[in-house]
This record gives structure tokens, C-alpha cells and sequence, in this order.
């Protein structure tokens, strides 16, 4: 209704107003119904002065500023002369004591006499003091299991099947080195292998990749570290050569090779040895032991070559009849040797692991000339002093404890171990660990009365002849599917750890607990006891 | 208490019965040297010492029961150990002296009987 309502009255209102606008907006002030110009007007400028501004007022400086100038020089300096100058750790000169010939005696007897009644009624005080009884003080965090550190493994080696072979240890402890290659061929193979390294100490090991990788023209079947070189290693081939790398230089490795002659072994090198020179006991030479029954003492001459300085032969027929053996066979037979090991307190006393079951008692210096054909550059020699009385089958290790002169562990593929004394035929102890073969055992380092034993179905069994004497103390398992363990050994500088390697190529590196690396206080005492039970 | 000024007859052929071997010179009055032997021999036989030694103000041993690299490292080691023994008891107090070193471990005890010129060291096995 409002729409229809609008135009009637607001047609004339809406005409006026209309009219009104049209006019401009000044002129329409007058009301409406007057019509105006069009026009422009400007207005004044309005200005509104500020008062706060006033009161202030503006002040204005002007500065400036100038850095002065900076003063420069040109001077030169040149070193004239310089000298050079080298540094080198040497072994230290062992400090000799004082000449009795230089020595004040009248003013020594006197001190003696002053101080000898208070240290003899210290001495007595001590033997019956009590005070210390059952007081022990931890000064290393207890470790109270075996956890496996590292788990290493050379993925090119593992895909071809090989089996970790054998593992040395550094002088330094720091690197562990592990051979490839195969324990249950009987063929002659000419399958390429590896020697591999890793460097245990180093940031960012990586357990797949060795710092160090050696290939072999042949399987390697035993290794072992140099002494105090903390970068050389011997290593022995299925083909019978020993050859000696610097792991050092990983493009050219190769020291010394004996090389296939006359004088090397025709059969597998299991177990390489690095022994003292007579003469000088800072140079070494290499004694290697395979199943042809020689043991070759080689020496690296220039030019890269093994030179063989002295040769041993175990012949059937010269073996000293202490104990019972087998009727030996017509003909001059050798007897295959399968281990080593040197007695700590007798550098030339050693005993062998033979594949007829036995070991032998045998010394670097024995005179008698071997009944062998076999040909050779030196004159091979029967060192063979004594026979023990045999496993029930080839012997794979052999171990002489370190902390006593006569005993000896052996282990073979009857499972057993035998402990024996130098003075006997017959075993002090004989302990089946498994079923199967077992590959290595090995004396503790630390602990005269602790041994680990590598074993057929696949773990490490840690004894502790102080704990029992029938089962081991710790078995640990180191496959999953119980292929065997071939080879073990303890690091005699870090020693809570011990390596071993099996049939699947992986090397684990075991940290023991406490109680494996720490004396307990009458250890050596029990040993010698243990020693002692020899039967008259 | 035995005195030692003039060692009799009798005690010293005890000491050669022990040892298999007569003892040289007159048995009036014996030498410094053989005095000296005496009574380390003597500290050597009793129970559980497994060794003695005598070191001189430097640190070089002077006479010994044990072989010579063990006796090396035992005397550099202990003259070094029994200075600073001796200086923390004096700059404990100026007034004090160090009269006796000690030193028990897992398997033996040390003593160190420490003097201006010399240091006697045993070693004893106190078997419990």
C-alpha cells in the first residue's frame, strides 16, 4: 500500500525537493520551493594551531663525526733457518740394579738394624691379624652377565658359505681379525677366501663392514697376530703356504709368502705360531704346523720371500713309547699335527695335538735327526720327548695354561677335554662337553683356573674348575640353529672380552661378567694343588 | 729380643743349616756385609714373605730376594709412592714424619720401612 500511497502526494513534494537539489545545496538552506545557481564556493582554510608544540619549542644541533685516520704499516716476516726434528717411542731400557761393589755397607747394616725389629713385629702382627678377614672392595662396576658386544660379519664371505676359521687378536687388543674358509671340505679347492679386520676401537664400527679386508688366494684356516707389531699378521692356507700381511696397508697387504716349494707344507696349515728368535728376542719368525706331520720355522728374508730356517718331523716310528699306541704300520708314517701351543715358563718347550688322538710333549731343541723322505732345504728333526695318552679321536686344540709350568688343556672330536700334566701320560681330568667335535679350547688369561671350550652344537661353554668340576659354569649360545663354533679367543688386554667365530661367518664378541675376569685370592694356590694330583 | 750387635755362634750356623751353605770368614766378629745378608735372610724366613729388598735414596735397589725386573718395578714404584706418603704427613703436620708405609691388596701386603737413605721393602702372602 505504501508503494501506491507514494506517488500521489509525494509527486509534488518529490518534484519541489528534486528541484531543491538540482539548485546546490547552500542556496537550498532558504527551504524548499526556491531555486538557486549552480555554483562554486571556496571556502577560507580553517587552522587549528597546536598549543602543546608552542611550548616546547624545537631545538635542533647539528654534529658530525669522523673516524681519524688509521694508521697502517707493511711489514713481512720470513723464517731463515729451521731445523727438523723427530720423535720415536723406544722400547724402555730396562733399569739394572746397583753394583754391590758401590754400596756403603757399614751404613746399610746400621739401618737395617734400626728398622729390622719393627718390620718382624709387623710381619708377625699381619700373620695373625684377623682385621682384613672377608674384606673386599669393588673398584670396577660388577658385570653380572655375558652379553654379546659385537656381532661382525663379512656379508661377501657369508654369501659364498664360508666359515669363520679361525680369530687372533692385536697386540693392542684393539682389533680383531678373523679368516674365511671351509673346515669340512676333504677336496682340494681352489675357492678364494678372506681375511678380514675390525678395528674394535674405532667411532662408527660398522659390523658389517671390516676396516680391513684381505682376499686369499686359497681357504684360511689359522691366523695370528705379531707380538708387538700391532698391525701384522701370519696367516696358513689350505694349499699349505704361509704368508704374512700388514693389515696397516689395505691396497698392498702382502709382507712375506713362503710361496710352493720343496720346503712347504703339502698339506692344509692349521695353526701358525709367532715365536721369539733365539738370538735376538726382538725379531720373530713363524712356526707352522699341518697334517703332514712337519713343523717349519720360517724366517722373512728380503724380498718378500719365507725363508725356512728349521723343520721338525713327527714320524710314527720315533715317537717315545710312554704310552700304549697303535700298532704302527710298516714304513715311516708322519703323523698328521693339528695344534700347537708353547709353554709360557719354557720358551722352547711345546706341545702338539696330533690327528691320532695324542699329544705330544716335543722341545726346539731336540738333536735327532727325523726318518723322512720328504724333501727339504734344512734338516728336519723328530723333536718328539714324550706322548700322552690319546683321545678317542683327532686332537683340534691344545692350550697351555699360563699361570703353571705342566699343565695343558687338549680338546678333539671325541668332545672331550683332557687337562694334563707334563708329568704324566694319563689326563688329570677328563670332561665330555658335547656330543659333537669341539673345535678350541683355551686357557683365561687372567684367571688360572677358568677355560672356554668352542663346542659341535654351537656354543661357548666358559669352565671354572673352582666352581665345579663336572659342568661348565656358563654355556653360551652362539647360533641359533646350532651350527658349531670353530674357534675362540680370549683378548688378553681388554680381558672381559673373548671372540668367537662359527659356521654361519659371523664373529660375536662376548663381554664376560665379573666374576670371569677378576683373581680370587688363593686361585694359584688351587691350581698347584690341582697340579699336584699326580698320581705317583 | 735378640741383640744385634755381635751376632753369637750358634744363630748363625742355624742360618747355614737353613740355607745348605757355610758363611764365610772369622766368627769372631763378622763383616757388614755378612750382617747385612743375615738379617734380610732373616726377614725373608718368616711366615708368608715372599720377598724383601732394600732400596737406596734414588730409588736403585740395592739388595734383593727377588728377580731382577719384578725388584726393578717394585723399587721405582714404592720410593715414588713413600715420597709422597712421607710429604702429605708433612704438610699434614710440619711436626710429623712418616715412620711406616702399608699397603694391602687382594693377594699381599706391602711394607715399607723408609729411613733418610734407604727403604726397606717386604712383601708378605698374609694367608686367612
Amino acid at each position: 500500500t505504501a508503494t501506491r500511497a507514494l506517488p500521489g502526494p509525494l509527486g509534488k513534494a518529490g518534484r519541489a525537493a528534486s528541484a531543491a537539489l538540482a539548485t546546490g545545496g547552500a542556496a537550498s538552506a532558504k527551504g524548499p520551493g526556491r531555486p538557486g545557481q549552480l555554483q562554486d564556493e571556496t571556502l577560507g582554510v580553517a587552522s587549528v594551531p597546536s598549543q602543546w608544540r608552542g611550548v616546547r619549542g624545537i631545538r635542533g644541533e647539528t654534529k658530525s663525526c669522523q673516524t681519524a685516520s688509521i694508521a697502517t704499516a707493511e711489514a713481512s716476516t720470513q723464517a731463515r733457518s729451521h731445523a727438523e726434528a723427530q720423535v720415536q717411542t723406544e722400547a724402555p731400557v730396562p733399569v739394572s740394579m746397583l753394583p754391590p761393589s758401590r754400596l756403603d755397607t757399614t751404613r746399610l747394616a746400621a739401618f737395617l738394624q734400626r728398622v729390622e725389629a719393627m718390620v718382624i713385629r709387623e710381619l708377625n702382627k699381619n700373620w695373625q691379624s684377623h682385621a682384613f678377614d672377608g674384606f673386599e672392595v669393588n673398584w670396577m662396576e660388577q658385570q653380572q652377565t655375558v652379553s654379546c658386544l659385537h656381532t661382525l660379519c663379512y656379508p661377501p664371505a657369508q654369501g659364498q658359505g664360508l666359515h669363520v676359521t679361525s680369530i687372533s687378536w692385536n697386540t693392542t687388543g684393539s682389533v680383531v681379525a678373523c679368516a674365511y674358509g671351509r673346515l669340512d671340505d676333504g677336496d682340494w679347492s681352489t675357492l678364494k677366501s678372506f681375511v678380514c679386520a675390525w678395528n674394535l676401537d674405532r667411532r662408527g664400527l660398522n659390523p658389517r663392514q671390516p676396516s680391513a679386508v684381505v682376499e686369499v688366494p686359497s681357504a684360511a684356516l689359522c691366523l695370528a697376530f705379531h707380538p708387538t707389531q700391532p698391525s701384522h699378521l701370519a696367516g696358513g692356507l689350505y694349499s699349505g703356504e704361509v704368508l704374512v700381511w700388514d693389515m696397516s696397508h689395505p691396497e698392498d697387504p702382502l709382507l712375506w709368502r713362503t710361496g710352493l716349494t720343496d720346503d712347504t707344507h703339502t698339506d692344509p696349515v692349521y695353526q701358525v705360531v709367532w715365536l721369539p728368535e733365539p738370538r735376538q728376542s726382538h725379531r720373530f719368525q713363524v712356526l707352522s704346523v699341518a697334517t703332514d706331520g712337519k713343523v717349519l720355522l720360517w724366517q722373512g728374508v728380503g724380498a718378500g720371500r719365507l725363508q725356512l730356517t728349521e723343520g721338525f718331523a713327527l714320524v710314527i716310528q720315533q715317537l717315545p713309547r710312554s704310552t700304549k699306541l697303535r700298532k704302527p704300520p710298516r714304513g715311516e708314517t708322519e703323523v698328521g699335527t693339528t695344534a700347537v701351543a708353547f709353554s709360557s715358563f719354557d720358551p722352547s718347550l711345546f706341545v702338539l695335538g696330533t690327528e691320532g688322538g695324542f699329544p705330544v710333549k716335543c722341545s726346539l731343541t731336540a738333536e735327532e735327526a727325523a726318518l723322512t723322505r720328504m724333501p727339504s732345504s734344512v734338516p728336519l728333526r723328530a723333536p718328539a720327548q714324550f706322548t700322552f695318552s690319546p683321545h678317542g679321536g683327532p686332537i683340534y686344540s691344545v692350550s697351555c695354561s699360563p699361570f703353571h709350568r705342566n699343565l695343558f688343556l687338549s680338546a678333539g672330536t671325541d668332545g672331550h677335554v683332557h687337562l694334563y700334566s707334563m708329568l704324566q701320560a694319563q689326563p688329570l681330568i677328563s670332561l665330555q662337553l658335547s656330543y659333537k667335535y669341539l673345535f678350541a679350547v683355551r686357557w683365561s688369561p687372567v684367571r688360572p683356573l677358568v677355560f672356554a671350550a668352542a663346542s659341535g652344537e654351537g656354543d661357548v661353554q666358559l669352565f671354572d674348575l673352582q666352581k665345579s668340576s663336572q659342568k661348565p659354569t656358563v654355556s653360551i649360545k652362539q647360533t641359533e640353529d646350532g651350527s658349531p663354533v670353530y674357534c675362540l679367543e680370549f683378548n688378553s688386554q681388554q680381558t672381559q672380552l673373548l671372540a668367537a667365530g662359527d659356521a654361519k661367518g659371523t664373529v660375536k664378541v662376548w663381554q664376560l661378567s665379573t666374576e670371569f675376569t677378576e683373581q680370587g685370592p688363593r686361585e694359584t694356590e688351587d691350581l698347584d694343588q690341582l697340579a699336584a694330583e699326580v698320581a705317583t | 729380643m735378640v741383640n744385634l750387635g755381635s751376632p753369637p755362634a750358634p744363630r748363625r750356623s742355624k742360618g747355614a743349616d737353613r740355607l745348605g751353605t757355610s758363611l764365610p770368614g772369622s766368627r769372631a766378629v763378622p763383616g757388614r756385609g755378612e750382617e747385612v745378608e743375615e738379617t734380610l735372610k732373616r726377614i725373608q724366613s718368616h711366615k708368608g714373605v715372599i720377598g724383601n729388598m732394600v732400596v737406596n735414596a734414588e730409588g736403585i735397589p740395592i739388595r734383593t730376594t727377588l728377580d731382577n725386573s719384578t725388584t726393578v718395578q717394585y723399587a721405582g714404584l714404592l720410593h715414588q709412592l713413600t715420597m709422597k706418603a712421607r710429604s702429605t704427613v708433612r704438610d699434614i703436620d710440619p711436626q710429623n714424619d712418616l715412620t711406616f708405609l702399608r699397603i694391602r691388596s687382594k693377594k699381599h701386603e706391602i711394607m715399607v720401612a723408609p729411613d733418610k737413605e734407604y727403604l726397606l721393602i717386604v712383601i708378605q702372602n698374609p694367608c686367612e
